[in-house]
């Protein structure tokens, strides 16, 4: 479903990430983990359209989608939910997903999928006109992977949705993950905690300072000895 | 009493046009962060264009001021295009000293466009005082006061009920979210500058029938309506709508029971003494709605 071709990013002239090959097939939970650095939200971001590309090639469902407005590429059903939520602070709860919404018209399906979304998240519904930047931080990373859901997206790029949560929400924010990649949503996540990422996952990649280290499934990944020895903690 | 409720009946029609030209700044300064030293001269192109089209053409007053009002967008879409968009990244101060050139191009196009001899557009009202109990008032007077609120009510409207205004106040929040949802920032910036122009521009439209219009008359307009939106808070829209009444209440009062000589400086020195107690405006910035 997406495909990365030695996909070389860089701020100015330093490279942060540098041929890096990733796939995601249709229907995949893939994870991307490495340390803080390593390069995964420079990666997204250039998937979404959000930073250039030196180099290489991005294509999504067959299409080429390197260098293209990030307007477009959630157009062809690419959402991006970015790190740190990002909500947007002086909108309601309400506008946040209504802008999730956005390139949507369908008033009805909107509606729907709205209510779908209060079934899923109550406390966003009680919320639903409180501006989104006085919500706690768990509330505002429900929000934002459910505005990133209000577009109907094919796939969904999620970058360290358990950043910053407590335990019992890093739980429920995976917990919700699953759910979403069960309803047929192709997921690309990238992940610090990397334990947790590998055991839900399908299939994972590791960077380091911009490269891919290491790639397999789950478990291949899990009993890897250089990923137990740094990052796993074994 | 008689002569206090007139100063107040003045003050609230001088504000209703002080409020469209600080939102109009608000957009522009406080939410883009573009020292925007071209709104006096959207002001002036405005008053000029009214004059063009009613006084010149002899087109219906109503119809002119509609037009100067889209003339007006459209000059600011023109000049948040051609010079602001290449500048994008660019620093404060290059954006900064572009604008001021802007500026003084412009004053110096209408200055050789329509010398120096102030116009006037004609008044399509009697000038026949309205009196209301104590207080006489203009009809043409009413009338902006009228459009003004209007104006404001719609503006309200607009950038809180509509998509549009949600994902303008969305990509001023946050535009790489924003871009992430769809929306064309570009686009964007242009229609807010256009929309801060436009509503400078029909400021000066609905002020030309009563003073003059002339190529400087928006240097001071330009001072007020910066100091409307630091009053009001920076980006605060409400803020600068309340902004643009309490600067002309100081104005008219303080012209009316000081000393009149001083009018233009009364704003100004209300603004020294808000800003000595309350430095981030008269309303905090988390009221703020942009
Ligand atoms: N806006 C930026 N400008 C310059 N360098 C950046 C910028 N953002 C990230 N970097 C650098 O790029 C590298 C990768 O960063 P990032 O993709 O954010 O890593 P990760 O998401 O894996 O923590 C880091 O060395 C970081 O310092
Ligand atoms: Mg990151």
């Amino acid at each position: 479903m997406l495909k990365l071709k030695d996909i070389t990013v860089c701020y100015g002239k330093i490279p942060a990430v540098r041929n890096v090959s990733l796939e995601v097939g249709e229907g995949e939970l893939v994870t991307l983990i490495g340390a803080n650095g390593a390069g995964k939200t420079t990666t997204l971001r250039a998937i979404s359209g959000l930073l250039p590309l030196a180099a290489g090639e991005i294509t999504f469902r067959h299409k080429p989608i390197g260098n293209t407005p990030a307007r477009d590429v959630l157009a062809l059903g690419l959402a991006h939910c970015p790190e740190g939520r990002r909500v947007f602070p002086q909108l309601s709860v309400r506008e946040n997903l209504e802008m999730g919404a956005y390139l949507r018209h369908d008033r009805e399906g909107i509606a729907r999928d709205m209510e779908r979304i209060f079934d899923r998240f109550p406390r966003l519904q009680e919320r639903l006109h409180q501006a989104a930047g006085t919500l706690s931080g768990g509330e505002q990373q429900m929000l934002a992977i459910a505005r990133a859901l209000m577009s109907r997206p094919k796939m969904v790029l999620l970058d360290e949705p358990s950043l910053g949560l407590a335990p019992n929400l890093v739980e429920r924010t995976f917990e919700i993950i699953s759910d979403i990649r069960k309803e047929g949503t192709t997921v690309l996540m990238v992940e610090q905690n990397a334990l947790a990422a590998l055991e839900m996952c399908d299939r994972s990649y590791l960077l380091e300072t911009g490269q891919v280290v290491e790639r397999g499934t789950g478990r291949e990944m899990l009993g890897n000895p250089h990923i137990q020895k740094a990052y796993l903690g074994g | 009493m008689p002569e206090f409720l007139q100063h107040l009946a003045n003050a609230v029609i001088l504000g209703g046009t002080y409020a469209l030209l600080g939102i109009g700044l608000t957009l522009i300064f406080g939410i883009m962060r573009v020292v925007n030293f071209t709104h006096g001269e959207l002001y002036t192109f405005g008053a000029y264009m009214a004059f063009m089209l009613a006084g010149m053409f002899g087109l219906n007053f109503f119809a002119s001021l509609a037009l100067a009002a889209t003339l007006g967008m459209a000059l600011g879409a023109l000049i948040e295009f051609a010079l602001l968009r290449p500048l994008k990244g660019a620093d404060i101060d290059t954006t900064m000293l572009v604008m001021i050139g802007a500026g003084i191009a412009m004053q110096a196009g209408e200055q050789l466009m329509w010398g120096g001899v102030a116009k006037s557009v004609p008044n399509p009202f009697p000038t026949e005082p309205v009196v209301l109990g104590p207080v006489s008032v203009g009809p043409i007077r009413l009338f902006v006061l009228a459009v003004a609120v209007v104006l404001l009510v719609v503006f309200y409207l607009l950038l809180n009920r509509t998509k549009l205004g949600i994902a303008m106040r969305a990509t001023f929040q946050d535009p790489d979210t924003a871009a992430l949802m769809g929306v064309n920032n570009g686009l964007m910036y242009t229609l807010t500058f256009a929309i801060g122009s436009g509503l400078a521009a029909v400021a000066g439209a609905l002020l030309g029938p009563i003073f003059v219009v002339t190529p400087t008359m928006g240097d001071l307009v330009a001072l007020k309506a910066f100091a409307i939106v630091i009053l009001g808070g920076l980006g605060n829209i409400p803020g600068a709508t309340i902004g643009g009444f309490v600067l002309a209440l100081a104005e008219e009062f303080g012209a009316g029971y000081l000393s009149s000589g001083y009018r233009d400086a009364m704003g100004f020195l209300l603004i020294i003494a808000v800003l000595l107690v309350r430095p981030q405006g008269l309303f905090a910035a988390k009221e703020r709605i942009g």
